[in-house]
């Protein structure tokens, strides 16, 4: 059983990073994109761009944690 | 350019062959057994090794994970490093560590204040097993303690020994200058330096800002700038130093904990979480009318929803903003330090602990390369980390404050996400 939960965690953590790995590259995506049409708003796209990926970021750091935690305490 | 590519990567390559090389000595030990901790003396583990690992007569394989976790943890002393002195009557190498000792402080209720070394701690009748602090009976019967004053138990022994010396009736609360609030005592030493040598310079120098100061006016300027007034609007003075304070007390000590001989204390949840409970006093001291009445009673949902879904959500919102920046912080420097310090063990797991010159040669080439750019990108992830901190911190004492007839305000708060 304590293989299968570290096995849990190592897939968790993968999922994880897909997830925060997708949201990111969509989200730099974009701001490039709006970056290119509108270059003269870049530093406010580059403001809301950072801001975004740290909640991003946020979301896939907590489920990471919620990984470590379980192959920690086994 | 090239050159010093080379004479850098050489640099390295040097290193980590010394390091092989004094790992290697232990081979030609008559006995094998104490491969493991000489392992970790070898990385910087302390004399204690072993009593991280319960128990020395029953060693295994170089293990990663918990030269990682003594690594990131906090202790009771301050380790440098372990020299050898010598061999004892089996031919073992003995080793001599280079450390600092930090003092026990703590309260107990049978003696009250006790302020001592870990030494004398002993005569006091308290003892001290796996970095913490047990009260004994009167009478108790010490466990049985190597050279280095290490105790090796297994975790059964343990438990047993505990029930039967172990006074549970003491309470103790131990205030120990540990590890990390040693490093905190020099950042903040640090900043007081720079920061009133900086206040000083601009008292004298009404021209163009000289030294340290000149260094440090365009990040102090940024902060303001671009992050206290385009969220805090007119009141973003009132909260500049605060936020200056954060930034730089991150900043620092993310790049104090990068230096050798330093710890590092992002990566530890209690700072992150002290840091994040200011943020949370700040934010929910600064709330507006408006903020309140949102989170009790949200006018713009149903009355049905209003007092019964909606007032569970906010609620629970107005702490997970303060709780999603202790975790971030913390997540994100420590797992810098996980990926170096992993990285660094390749070399010990591919070489065996010192059987396996060749794996070792072998995974020299991925440890440093790796190695050198995880520690790199970590120099950008510092400061990062400490924007991103500082700026969650201006946007959501910004959302408190604001009043909801200032129309950009409240688009942008809808633009954040996380809480409407």
């Amino acid at each position: 059983m304590e293989t299968i939960g570290i096995m849990g965690a190592g897939i968790g953590a993968g999922l994880a990073v897909i997830g925060a790995g997708l949201g990111i590259g969509r989200l730099a995506a974009s701001s490039v994109e709006s970056i290119a049409r509108q270059p003269e708003a870049a530093g406010d796209i580059r403001g809301a761009m950072i801001l975004t990926a740290a909640f991003i970021e946020g979301v896939a750091l907590l489920a990471e944690v919620v990984c470590l935690l379980i192959v920690f305490t086994k | 350019m090239r050159h010093i590519n080379v004479l850098i990567l050489s640099t390295f390559m040097l290193f980590s062959l010394v390091a092989y090389a004094q790992h290697d000595t232990h081979e030609h030990e008559p006995e094998t057994t104490h491969e493991d901790t000489s392992a970790h003396d070898h990385l910087q583990i302390p004399e204690h090794a072993e009593d991280i690992h319960g128990a020395a007569h029953e060693e295994k394989a170089f293990n990663a994970s918990e030269m990682i976790m003594h690594h990131v943890l906090d202790n009771h002393d301050w380790h440098i490093t372990d020299i050898p002195s010598g061999k004892d009557a089996q031919g073992h190498t003995t080793y001599t560590p280079i450390a600092l000792r930090l003092p026990w402080i703590f309260y107990s209720s049978r003696d009250g204040f006790v302020f001592s070394s870990t030494h004398d701690l002993d005569a006091k009748n308290y003892l001290v097993y796996h970095d913490h602090v047990y009260a004994l009976k009167a009478g108790a019967v010490r466990p049985h303690a190597d050279a280095h004053g290490a105790i090796h138990l297994e975790k059964e022994e343990w438990e047993a020994y505990k029930a039967e010396n172990v006074d549970a009736s003491v309470t103790l609360l131990d205030f120990s200058i540990t590890k990390t609030s040693f490093q905190i005592l020099i950042i903040a030493a640090l900043m007081l330096w720079v920061f009133l040598s900086i206040a000083r310079s601009y008292k004298k120098n009404t021209g163009a800002p000289k030294g340290t100061a000149s260094l440090f006016e365009p990040i102090i300027v940024f902060v303001r700038d671009e992050i206290a007034k385009p969220y805090l609007g007119d009141k973003a003075m009132r909260f500049t130093p605060y936020l200056l304070t954060l930034f730089f007390f991150i900043w620092f000590s993310n790049l104090l904990g990068l230096t050798p001989l330093n710890s590092n204390i992002a990566g530890n949840i209690s700072i992150t979480a002290a840091l994040a409970l200011l943020t949370f006093i700040i934010i929910n001291v600064n709330g507006s009318k408006d903020y309140w009445v949102h989170i009790f009673a949200n006018p713009g949902v149903p009355p049905a929803l209003r007092y019964s879904l909606m007032l569970i959500v906010e609620v629970v919102g107005v702490f997970t903003k303060p709780f999603a920046l202790m975790i971030r912080l913390f997540a994100n420097i420590s797992a810098g330090h996980f990926m170096v310090l992993s990285l660094v063990s390749i070399l010990f797991i591919l070489g065996k602990g010192g059987k396996s010159i060749g794996g070792a040669l072998g995974a020299m080439p991925i440890s440093l390369l790796f190695t050198f750019g995880i520690y790199f990108l970590e120099f950008v992830v510092a400061i990062i980390q400490a924007y991103i901190f500082t700026l969650l911190t201006a946007v959501f004492v910004g959302m408190a404050m604001e009043s909801h007839d200032h129309e950009h305000a409240h688009e942008h708060a809808h633009a954040e996400g996380d809480h409407h």
